[in-house]
């Protein structure tokens, strides 16, 4: 063995080895170089030194602050990240009412525009404009069902039910439809008993809020 | 790196990622030590190891995805990042390297040695420590990092190799310069002869 391949397998050897793999030929050639035993020596001094810094040096850590800021760093993200969280939970919860409005609402105007009562209701209602005078004839026999329902707003026929203001006809909303007699009571007028079961055609006209305001009666009844 | 603290180290990750801050306590306890001793060997600055393990830490809680388990340990994952941040530090301030100083404010100090013999023995002793730990210091990088994991450390060259991302030959070659580095350094091979004479 040469020296170079002395120090060679010294220095490569790992560490843990290296104690017991003192081959025989190192051991020969140790014996009779006096270099390589003292380069030997030396490595082997080296180590211990190596092996004692790091025995000494095992319990150094990070100082306790560094624990610290790390700590309030996890605690600040994780905080930041439950709030957005909720933010965007709460925002999807309003979109999702916001849609889910939005389709009810549009269910009912288009279940409403399909059904047949409000395709009555919705062939009778019509905005009328100023008072004009003209007054057109109202069919005496009544309309039937599924008919064409116009209603003309000759303010001169119409009787204002009981605690309606004068002077509403502008742009009221005159409704035609048929009713039992006995339902004008309901209204705040007389009714005759006897005639209370018949149906008659009634024109109402309809305040801003929906409630009759005044009602037209038949020139011919049932 | 044993299989089981690997799995653990996951565990703790996966619940750390999810908020659970007794699990990252837990994970930055197992690893912090190792780190700031790597990182303090490296750079000899106690301050600087302290914020390389700090920015650690910092990434994994900002963002804990980076770490990918098809890649290495968690612990290999946090010596990878100190490694850049390492490199980082020593290509700012490469003539930047100081022992870490026994100061009253608390910080990294070293652990001194009970000596129960004579004083001459325990500061010729403690000279030839600072000798050696000034020497690895003065060692380039790369043999620097291989002598700390493997002979300070005492990593396998398998997890050394692991950590520095590089086949186990890179780090028996750059152990084998670096050990040839520091026996230069010590210039023991030139005081050798005079000891082995005197003994």
């Amino acid at each position: 063995m040469t020296c170079e391949e002395f120090q060679l397998a010294t220095l490569d050897a790992d560490p843990q080895e290296q104690r017991e793999a003192l081959s025989e030929s190192v051991r020969e050639h140790l014996l009779h170089c006096p270099n390589c035993a003292a380069f030997e020596r030396n490595w082997q001094e080296l180590r211990d030194e190596l092996q004692q810094i790091g025995i000494e040096e095992r319990d150094v850590q990070a100082p306790a602050r560094v624990e610290m800021r790390v700590r309030q760093e996890f605690r600040t993200k994780h905080k930041t990240m439950k709030a957005r969280r909720s933010a965007v939970l709460t925002s999807w919860a309003l979109a999702a009412a916001a849609i889910l409005l939005l389709v009810i609402g549009w269910s009912n105007w288009s279940h409403e525009k399909k059904s047949p009562v409000a395709n009555r209701v919705a062939t009778v209602r019509q905005t009328v404009g100023p008072v004009s005078g003209k007054s057109s004839k109202i069919s005496p026999a009544g309309p039937e069902l599924g008919e064409v329902l116009v209603a003309a707003n000759n303010s001169e026929d119409f009787t204002l039910l009981p605690g309606s203001m004068p002077g509403f006809l502008g742009d009221a909303t005159v409704v035609h439809v048929q009713m039992q007699r006995g339902a004008l009571g309901a209204l705040g007028l007389t009714v005759n008993e006897e005639h209370a079961d018949d149906w008659i055609d009634v024109d109402l006209v309809l305040g801003d809020d929906g409630q009759p305001q005044a009602v037209r009666l038949p020139q011919t009844t049932n | 790196m044993h299989i089981d603290l690997q799995e653990r180290d996951e565990v703790l990750l996966r619940r750390s990622a999810a908020g659970d801050e007794d699990c990252f306590t837990q994970l930055y306890r197992r690893h912090q030590a190792a780190l700031f001793r790597f990182a303090l060997r490296m750079t000899g600055n106690a301050w600087a190891a302290e914020e390389i393990v700090q920015d650690v830490f910092m990434t994994l809680v900002r963002d804990p995805r980076k770490y990918d388990s098809g890649r290495g340990t968690v612990g290999a994952f946090l010596y990878g990042v100190a490694r850049n941040r390492i490199m980082k530090h020593l290509e700012r301030a490469p003539r930047d390297l100081q022992l870490p100083e026994n100061g009253d404010d608390g910080y990294a100090v070293l652990p001194q040695t009970i000596d129960m013999r004579t004083p001459a023995y325990s500061a010729e002793l403690g000279e030839r420590r600072e000798r050696v730990r000034a020497a690895v210091l003065e060692l380039p990088a790369e043999f620097r990092e291989a002598v700390v994991l493997c002979l300070l450390e005492e990593l396998s060259y398998e997890d050394a190799s692991r950590v520095l991302d590089c086949p186990i030959g890179t780090i028996r070659s750059r152990l084998h310069r670096g050990r040839a580095l520091l026996l230069a350094k010590l210039e023991i091979l030139r005081e050798a002869p005079k000891r082995a004479i005197a003994r």
